[in-house]
């Protein structure tokens, strides 16, 4: 076969045209994209990849029900490494890629923090896990919470020891780092403002080896309630041992990390009967329950919440596009805000104008190493 | 007076861990003139061996205590071998830097294999501890303060009054007048190598059903045990041993009497007076002559 100029120049014009004729037949898609970053290495890998599960596990739903936009839905995961430095890399390259409508972002306040600035750039929205509630008052209207916010927390704590468990004198303990502080502050002026003031405020530094001078100014206090913010499960698990050994058996409700897995294998007994404010239970309504089953069917360990605020996400997500009837970036937020009395596995999403779809915790009681549902407090402010 | 007590047993308790740790310093200090930063590690990996053998494969407690402190003598062997003896011959401070790479090496491989969550380990005692009149007495914490002191009349006899720990000592002050007098130079180190990991890992293994088997466990304690061993008087082994008891009950009172969130503050407040006003530490004096 002889190769004429003409067939040679249609050749280079075909050969130039091809990938970008791929690339755009892409991107109008026989896929609807959403971005996740994950921590897929570092010291979070394990909780990234329940997270991935938790997200896939929604996805398979969403497909099965037909998509989005009455397309198949893709998941495009960068590892965000469990830095900060980290996930601003992994969301700069998802935000690469134009025909991705939506992204999970992070659990950790901290990294969440550090990608807020591309994500008010990019104009996209973005699913966070973040508890800080800064985070959704920032002035960035493209974040949206899947978890109750720590605001919240100190207010559940305080309402459900002092109106459930009927206790007045309490002791808060919290790490100093600035979860803990921030915790701290939240459970004491809930408390001031149910009239009961704590009568010993003390804080810890993080990674303590040992608590007894903290055990002791509880025994000397007086108070017959404890509320704690712990950071890290070993801070907790030597804290509670050497509480319940130096004979301090009063109630004790905690942040979410009292009813982790870690720190219940870490301390075993030590926690028994404590109660902890948890905003992923089992039990605490059906969509929880469904949840909990898909998730133990497919992953084989038990659900937590960092499997279920992903697989919320994803679902609300995908619900909202579909409402929405496009993937333009301003009528996906209208669509999420818009959405009311949601049953979701870590509860019923209401939104607010910030962007925070959760109002409450749940209250969960340590029954001898089994974490039990006790009740839901939801607030409307 | 109750809580005096009781924060006493635990500032003694507390301290003689790091006085443990200080001991392994100490001794590599005193062989090679340079500080070991993996020593913290050694601690780390005894405390996950113990993890693997008796919490993993359920062999017998002593077993696995056995095994762990020969696999801890197979480190020392690796480490003087792998990180000392290539750069015996240089300054100080490449074999420092190498330590240093040594301890990343060893926590990032450590949580390579096990991940980052932290681990229980039971004590040597089924009883938890004991009710004295006011004051609880954690039963592993008393084991501790035992192997503690047992390990002071241990060392006075072993270098005092052995050959071997003479031929060690005799190292540890001139290498090379020890050398000319027949001792293996390289040998004794190596010996002392083994020693410290053995030391190090026996403070892991002891600590680890108090403070839960983490990552993070030997660096925490390594960095009081060595403010412990500045106090003490670098290159001291009884200076290891009161430098370590010293920061646990300041740092113990301290938290109870002025602030807890400070109280890491105490232990480095007592070791930068230290630095200023006697920097050689209680036991100085061979310091200087070393110097």
């Amino acid at each position: 076969m002889k190769l004429t100029r003409r067939d040679f120049a249609a050749g280079i014009v075909a050969g130039l045209a091809a990938p970008h004729i791929v690339t755009s037949a892409r991107a109008q898609g026989a896929t609807i994209k959403i971005g996740m970053c994950a921590p897929v290495t570092g010291p979070a890998a394990e909780s990234g990849r329940y997270a991935i599960q938790g997200a896939k596990l929604a996805l398979e739903a969403v497909n099965k029900a037909g998509g989005i936009l009455g397309k198949q839905a893709e998941l495009i995961i960068e590892d965000d490494q469990t830095t900060n430095p980290g996930i601003v890399l992994a969301f700069s390259k998802l935000a690469a890629q134009s025909d991705i409508v939506g992204f999970l972002g992070s659990i950790r306040s901290t990294q969440v923090h550090a990608m807020a600035p591309d994500v008010l750039k990019l104009g996209k929205p973005v699913m966070i896990g973040g508890t800080d509630p800064n985070l959704t008052h920032m002035g960035n209207p493209w974040l949206f919470r899947f978890r109750p916010n720590d605001s919240y927390s100190g207010r559940v704590i305080a309402e459900y020891g002092v109106n459930t468990l009927g206790k007045k004198k309490w002791a808060v303990l919290h790490s100093t780092d600035a979860f803990g502080t921030a915790g701290g502050k939240a459970l004491t002026a809930a408390l001031e403002k149910l009239g009961s003031p704590p009568v010993l405020d003390q804080g810890y530094a993080n990674q303590s080896q040992d608590f007894t001078p903290v055990v002791l100014a509880i025994k000397q206090s007086g108070a017959d309630i404890l509320g704690s913010y712990f950071t890290f499960e070993n801070d907790l698990g030597i804290f509670a041992r050497q509480l319940r050994q130096l004979g301090v058996n009063i109630p004790w409700v905690g942040s979410p990390s009292i009813v982790n897995i870690t720190a219940l294998k870490l301390a075993g007994p030590a926690l028994y009967n404590t109660y902890g404010v948890a905003d992923y239970a089992e039990d605490s309504s059906e969509a929880s329950k469904a949840f909990g089953k898909l998730y133990r069917d497919a992953v084989k360990v038990a659900p937590d919440n960092q499997s279920s605020w992903p697989y919320d996400a994803v679902t609300v997500l995908s619900a909202a596009i579909n409402k929405a009837g496009s993937t333009d970036p301003a009528k996906i937020r209208e669509a999420i805000l818009s959405i009311k009395k949601f049953p979701g596995a870590e509860g019923e999403y209401n939104f607010d104008q910030n962007g925070d779809g959760l109002h409450g915790y749940n209250i969960v009681k340590n029954d001898k190493g089994k974490i039990v549902f006790d009740k839901h407090i939801e607030f409307n402010d | 007076m109750d809580l005096v007590l009781q924060l006493l047993f635990t500032g003694i308790g507390i301290g003689a861990v790091y006085a443990l740790v200080a001991l392994g310093f100490v001794l590599i200090f005193r062989a090679t003139n340079v500080v070991n930063f993996a020593q913290g590690e050694f601690s780390m990996v005894a405390a996950y061996l113990m993890v693997v053998f008796s919490v993993d494969l359920g062999w017998p407690y002593w077993l696995s205590f056995l095994i762990a402190l020969g696999g801890m003598a197979l480190l020392g062997v690796i480490f003087n071998l792998g990180v000392y003896y290539p750069l015996r011959h240089r300054t100080f401070l490449p074999v420092i830097i190498a330590t240093i790479g040594a301890s990343i090496l060893l926590s990032n491989s450590v949580l390579a294999i096990y991940g980052p969550q932290p681990q229980v380990l039971q004590g040597w005692f089924d009883t938890p501890g004991i009710q004295l009149g006011p004051v609880y007495l954690d039963s592993q914490y008393l084991l501790i303060i035992a192997v503690t002191i047992a390990l002071v009349f241990f060392n006075y006899w072993f270098f005092e009054k052995t050959l071997l720990g003479k031929k060690l000592q005799a190292t540890s002050q001139d290498k090379e007048m020890a050398s000319l007098l027949g001792i293996s130079v390289s040998t004794m180190i190596m010996i002392t190598f083994i020693y410290s990991a053995v030391l190090g890992g026996l403070a892991g293994i002891l600590v680890a059903p108090v403070l839960f088997v983490s990552i993070q466990m030997g660096s925490t304690i390594a960095l009081k045990a060595f403010a412990a061993t500045i106090i003490g008087g670098f290159g001291d082994v009884a200076g290891a041993i009161i430098g370590g008891l010293a920061l646990g009950v300041i740092e113990t009172f301290g938290a109870a009497y002025i602030s807890v969130p400070y109280k890491d503050g105490f232990a480095f407040l007592v070791l930068v007076a230290f630095l200023i006003f006697r920097p050689q530490g209680i036991f100085g004096e061979r310091v200087a002559e070393k110097a």
